[in-house]
């Protein structure tokens, strides 16, 4: 936070410039994102500190699409997704992993988005609710969920079916023990779990080109 | 909402070093229990030091002697699924997948699940414990049905970990890196007792980190096992948990032994369980034995008496079940 | 916004704006179509793809972030607040309290401000003393932490059974008592004991629960010049409306409260919050849209509970199993503020079961905590917890299966309510229907030969219930539209809380106008563009509003046959509307399709109104339950694994047997919470804050709490005489037996009753322990 601890760091040796200041001046809104992004397209992996009031940028690779955008260290992937670019399909229940609403693929591996710094995204192939969507028709395990009705006001839905998805591309036909364990990590306060549990089911039924069409 | 913090992604271990070494830097390895101490005030960052980028710290290789050396950033999911861990060491694979829940055995490190911090609701709270540098621990006159029974002078935390009981009983230590080089501590002296010092769990100086976890192979007859009892099935730490690690010629223990977690500030090694087995076969009366010395210097609180019955009925269940596995 | 406004909302009699009686009921389904099937919602494609937009998925341009800092302290009073740190961290907009001046533009709420919103006496952790605004939700968290307050601490109390100790703290200076204690009585209860073979007294105690619905509570706000736009997180938009503008001083139509989804409120979103006084002012005063919605924490302190209960119940039965008397005195706690901590808790024991013999006393006790709001059922699963054990103790003691003695006591009629006749009961049927479709009685014989020894044992317990409202009543007004091509678009106020309410409307008037229910679109929820409805909490939302629904798809359906009699030159009431057409019921070849009627072409629409009747006078009508499960416990670790649940119902008419059943194993979801994980815990004796106000802390159940398998038994029978569609209410009495079915069953298996919750390892584990010690 204070300009003294920064000082602490020294100058980035490699360049001989100072690349936090450069990026200091992102905060400022002095540079653009245009340049920010040419900057970034001519140099190596930055390895400088983003201090903490400043904004950094960040390329965030999510539903096959990449979004640059500037951020604070602090804010979490699950607050990008949905009040920045406006991906509201995560939810937020508690910031704090404790119920999984914010639950999305870091590659195929289901993660909270609210314990994710966004900073830390950057790199990993991110999928979010929508991205299982094919155009305006519903992924297999969206299919599932709304066939076997397998929520009831909805709220952890996206998450629940974040969580299903990545269970069945580790496991492409799950016992009810590996459906129980692997739909541990979120939270159904309405309780539909029997019906979520069922259509994890489906969903791999449907992945495996059984029961019907997809 | 977190609070602000200077970031760094750190692109080698010798740059992560060079910023952790100020004070207020922290160490982001999978970053759910440090977002979490954040979020929660638990401590403040100035600079949060990511180790993410690093390359050669995630993942497992063979050590020297045929022992297991993981990567401080491998997942707890990928160390509960590895095959190697399964096969060698079942009672760490077990320990693995009890961990919080899908996600955050995804997201979470082995390094930072060895490193976290206590879950104490007084020290995760708003409550200046002595924990985080008060005068008062709140647990010792308060709410303190999760609290230790064991190792508790001035502050009565428990260790949450779940992996750090079957490391330890598995002979496992740490490879820590920090200012002033390298050094590899065993997992048995890498916690600290809140009478050593209240204000942290290991001997983790500033600026150090863990780097690798080293499990030794275990020897012919080593059977292992952890069991964690808990208030609810995901999500939760052990009210109650054992973790074994015995060495049978035949039906006989020789050699051993047995970690407890949620009774201590730190994982829990009882030698006088170990004491009870050693030299004997598991049958029920040995098993009962070495539960009731486990139990036997334990002074509960005022709300964790239930932990005395809770432990003693866990571990000759435990003892039994490895004695016939 | 006083906490008790929605205290008692299940109570009847409630002075509302009744509907005008519909004239002429029309005669009860024979035989459906739609209704009585099994349907994936009408909204399931929004539901699974993200595009169904929750309130606090609302994002507008210029939005500003609102947060809240509240009192930290269980007991104290605000000496001044510093804002002049926070106000100049970047991006703070507005900081209000009852300390800051007021700018311009919210003058003239001074008083809601000082004396309403920021109250200076703070008597429980979690009351609000200031509020900000800021560009992002992380700077409005910094400004509050920026924010100095000087708080005056005082003694608290955090425990209602010291409430009444002599050197216990007042909560409020007239005392600790709410008001004087509830009483009831009927018959000659020493009497009644004097009859009995048997006579029993036990203690129990269940712990206060969070509802923490998945959607956090608050709303955005915005202003268009005096005109006032809330997306509430809300049960009903109605009540939120008319709260608002009533503290606003504002005009109803000026006030427009949108709620299309919602995250889940289970009671306690039937009204609005402090949040939402207070994002309604930072965006007045910064001119600008706010998004306030609390932190998790915050919906731990302040945004209700269902209250913990002392109860004390005697009970004399017969070795016949008649009951004889009933004696049952009780304690709870609503918080700081009356809340109803013992609101309906006594209704089992006056209606459950025959007993001519019956005395109740209440007391309702103040403490400093967070006020109580209604709790899916508020009161029943708490008296279900002693009486359905105690029942159990009794049929034990007497030698009687479970079952049989709850049969031998079913009322015909309503006790409580001067012996009103129910329109039906289905308690028998539950009870008889349910113990065979779950097995009861062989279950319970294959269990008496486990070993007694052995380490882990299985038990089967069961438990009864009924819901005190769940019949649901006027008002409710639906329209319904029929478009030239058949289509059909349907306007009601009610919120869909999750309970599929949508689709059970759509299949009603599907089922009357012959469409696909698919092909109906649904404005619902929304005090601009809709009629009024009362809040959907109750288990009163499907039987209010489809009786209004039907009504207003007749009312479309008498003038399309008119138009189509004229047409096809037959009398109108010899046709039918079916299948996007209209059908001679007399020669079905005689048909025509509906887009192709000229006279309704020409109107363009066909719009019907219908209103809700009024509940048959002198009879009651409620739902009724019992519930069946089978556990396995660890004796030397007090680990209690569910193995199978059965719940069998009476809610009436079944309207859609997915989103029944889906109820059915969401309430036995949520009592199998009360029953084993779930408890507020207070730092009773050092601050009276709460300690666990996460969802680590307070453990609500997951994946791994529920057994994989649950049955939904429907005892499916119209109540005629409550409603034209025959339903009653189905969400409450879901959650009603289930915490004592499960503690039966613990006891079945150990011999050790549990009787205060939840019965975590860690109690059964001592409890285990002090029975060896004591056996």
């Amino acid at each position: 936070m204070s300009d003294a601890r920064e000082r602490d760091d020294g100058p980035d040796d490699k360049r001989g410039v100072s690349r936090r200041g450069f990026l200091s001046s992102v905060g400022t809104g002095a540079l653009t994102l245009a340049a920010a992004r040419q900057a970034a397209a001519e140099m190596p992996p930055p390895t400088e500190v983003v201090q903490a009031t400043e904004l950094t940028q960040v390329t965030l690779l999510i539903n096959g699409r990449r979004h640059q955008l500037l951020v604070e260290p602090r804010w979490s992937l699950a607050y990008v997704l949905r009040e920045r670019l406006g991906l509201t399909g995560t939810k937020v229940g508690c910031e704090r992993g404790e119920c999984g609403a914010c639950t999305v693929l870091i590659g195929d591996a289901p993660c909270y988005a609210c314990m994710t710094l966004a900073v830390e995204a950057e790199g990993a192939v991110i999928t979010t609710l929508e991205g299982l969507m094919h155009g305006e028709d519903l992924g297999p395990t969206q299919q599932a969920f709304a066939e076997e009705d397998a929520y009831q006001c909805g709220y952890c839905t996206p998450g629940q079916i974040m969580a299903a998805e990545g269970l069945i591309r580790a496991d492409a036909d799950p016992s009810i023990e590996a459906i129980q364990h692997g739909m541990a990590g979120n939270l159904c306060r309405c309780g539909a779990y029997a019906h979520i549990f069922r259509a994890a089911r489906r969903a791999a039924e449907l992945r495996r080109g059984e029961g019907g069409a997809s | 909402m977190l609070p602000t913090f200077a970031y760094i992604r750190a692109q080698s271990l010798d740059d992560a070093l060079k910023h952790l070494a100020a004070g207020g830097a922290r160490v982001h390895a999978g970053g759910t229990d440090l977002i979490g101490c954040l979020r929660d005030h638990v401590f403040h960052a100035d600079k949060v030091v990511s180790l993410s980028a690093i390359p050669g710290l995630r993942g497992m290789t063979a050590g020297r002697n045929g022992a297991l050396r993981i990567g401080a950033l491998t997942t707890v999911a990928e160390v509960a699924r590895d095959a190697t861990v399964r096969e060698r060491y079942p009672g760490l694979a077990q320990a693995a997948s009890d961990v919080a829940s899908p996600q955050l055995r995804h997201q979470g490190t082995i390094g930072g699940n060895l490193c976290q911090r206590p879950r104490c609701w007084y020290f995760r709270g708003e409550f200046h414990c002595l924990r985080k540098g008060g005068t008062t621990c709140y647990a010792l006159a308060g709410e303190n049905q999760y609290h230790c029974i064991l190792g508790g002078a001035r502050c009565y935390i428990v260790h949450p970990s779940d992996t750090a009981p079957a490391l330890l009983a598995l002979g496992a230590a740490v490879e820590i890196a920090g200012p002033r080089g390298r050094r590899t501590v065993p997992l048995e002296d890498f916690y600290v007792l809140p009478s050593t010092d209240v204000e942290r769990e290991t001997v983790l100086a500033q600026g150090e980190v863990v780097t690798h976890v080293v499990v030794p192979r275990p020897g012919a007859g080593v059977r292992s096992s952890y069991r964690k009892v808990r208030a609810r099935g995901s999500w939760d730490f052990a009210l109650a948990g054992v973790a074994l690690a015995l060495r049978f010629d035949a039906d006989r223990v020789v050699d051993g032994r047995v970690v407890l977690s949620g009774a201590a500030p730190v994982p829990w090694r009882s030698r006088e369980a170990e004491s009870a087995i050693i030299g004997s076969r598991l049958e029920s009366a040995v098993c009962r034995r070495a539960a009731a010395a486990a139990m036997a210097n334990a002074v509960p609180l005022k709300r964790n008496g239930y932990k005395i019955p809770l432990f003693t009925g866990l571990i000759e269940e435990e003892l039994e079940k490895l004695g016939r596995a | 916004m006083t906490p008790e406004r929605d205290e008692r909302y299940w109570e009847e009699g409630l002075d509302i704006p009744q509907t005008p009686v519909p004239s002429g009921d029309p005669e009860p389904w024979k035989q459906t179509r739609i209704v009585g099937t099994l349907r994936p919602r009408v909204d399931a494609y929004e539901r699974v793809s993200g595009t169904a937009v929750y309130p606090s998925d609302v994002v507008l341009p210029q939005m500003l972030y609102g947060a809240i800092l509240r009192s930290p302290h269980a007991n104290a009073v605000v000496k001044g607040v510093d804002a002049s740190r926070a106000q100049a961290l970047p991006g703070v907009r507005a900081v209000i309290s009852a300390f800051t001046p007021t700018d311009r533009s919210i003058r003239g709420h001074e008083t809601l401000l000082r004396e309403e919103l920021f109250v200076p006496q703070c008597r429980f952790e979690g009351e609000v003393v200031a509020a900000v605004a800021a560009d992002t939700p992380y700077q409005a968290a910094d400004a509050i932490r920026a924010i100095a307050v000087e708080y005056d601490v005082l003694p608290f109390l955090a425990d209602e059974r010291r409430a009444l100790d002599s050197d216990a703290p007042l909560v409020h200076e007239t005392g600790n008592r709410v008001s004087a204690p509830g009483r009831y009585s009927r018959g000659d209860v020493e009497g009644g004991f004097a009859e009995a073979d048997v006579v029993l007294e036990r203690e129990y105690r269940t712990e206060a629960e969070i509802h923490t619905p998945m959607e956090l509570h608050g709303c955005v706000a915005r202003w268009d010049g005096d005109a006032l736009t809330l997306w509430e997180s809300t049960q009903g938009v109605f009540s939120v409306q008319a709260q608002v503008a009533s503290a606003l001083d504002m005009p109803l139509s000026k006030v427009r409260v949108v709620g299309h989804y919602m995250g889940g409120g289970f009671g306690s979103k039937l009204q609005p919050g402090k949040y939402t006084l207070i994002a309604a002012l930072l965006a007045k005063q910064t001119a600008r849209p706010v998004k306030l919605f609390l932190t998790r924490e915050e919906t731990y302190l302040a945004v209700g509970n269902r209250p913990p209960n002392n109860m004390r119940l005697k009970a004399g039965v017969k070795r016949d199993g008649t009951l004889t008397a009933l004696d049952f005195y009780a304690t709870g706690t609503g918080g700081a503020y009356r809340a109803g901590g013992t609101g309906a808790l006594d209704w089992l024991i006056r209606d459950l079961y025959a007993c001519t013999n019956v005395r109740i006393e209440t007391q309702d006790l103040y403490i400093n905590a967070g006020p109580a709001r209604p709790f899916r059922a508020p009161g029943h699963p708490q008296c279900a917890w002693a009486l359905e054990q105690l029942l159990d103790e009794l049929s034990d003691a007497i030698g009687m299966d479970p079952v049989e003695l709850r049969l031998k006591n079913v009322p015909s009629v309503s006790q409580g309510r001067g012996n009103a006749p129910y329109t039906t009961t289905g308690l028998a049927a539950c009870l008889e229907e349910g113990a065979k479709a779950f097995g009861w009685r062989e279950a319970r014989t294959a269990l008496l030969r486990q070993p007694d020894d052995a380490a882990v044992r299985r038990g089967v317990g069961m438990a009864a219930g009924l819901w005190v409202a769940g019949g649901g009543g006027p008002p409710s007004t639906a329209i319904v539209k029929l478009f030239a091509d058949g289509s059909v678009n349907l306007n009601m106020g009610a919120s869909d809380i999750g309970t599929g309410t949508k689709t059970v409307m759509a299949m009603v008037v599907a089922e009357e106008l012959g469409v696909d229910p698919d092909a109906i679109q649904i404005e619902h929820a929304d005090t601009g563009t809709t009629p009024y409805a009362t809040g959907s909490g109750g288990s009163k939302t499907v039987p209010t509003e489809s009786p209004a629904v039907r009504a207003a798809a007749l009312d479309v359906k008498r003038q399309v046959l008119d138009i189509a009699a004229e047409e096809m030159e037959v009398a109108a009431d010899t046709l039918t509307m079916r299948d996007g057409k209209v059908v001679s019921t007399a020669d079905p070849t005689v048909e025509r399709p509906i887009a192709e009627l000229r006279g309704l072409r020409a109107r363009g629409t066909v719009t019907g109104v219908g209103y809700r009747g009024p509940n048959p006078e002198g009879k009651a009508v409620n739902p009724f339950a019992a519930q069946f499960c089978e556990v396995e416990v660890n004796r030397r670790t007090g680990e209690v694994r569910i193995l199978r649940f059965l719940g069998a119902h009476d809610s009436g008419r079944v309207m859609n047997r997915l989103t029944y059943q889906n109820q059915v194993f969401g309430g036995i979801t949520m009592g199998i919470g009360l029953a084993m994980t779930e408890e507020r815990v207070l730092d009773v004796d050092q601050t009276g804050k709460m300690v666990n106000i996460n969802w680590h802390d307070y453990k609500i159940p997951t994946a791994l709490d529920v057994p994989a398998e649950m049955t939904c038994l429907p005892i499916d029978r119209p109540d005629d005489e409550a409603n034209t569609t025959g339903a009653k209410g189905i969400g409450e009495p879901a959650t009603i037996p289930t915490a004592p079915a499960i503690a039966n069953a613990i006891t079945h298996a150990i011999g050790v009753r549990v009787t205060d919750t939840p019965a975590t390892p860690a109690r059964v584990a001592q409890l285990l322990a002090d029975a060896r010690k004591g056996g």
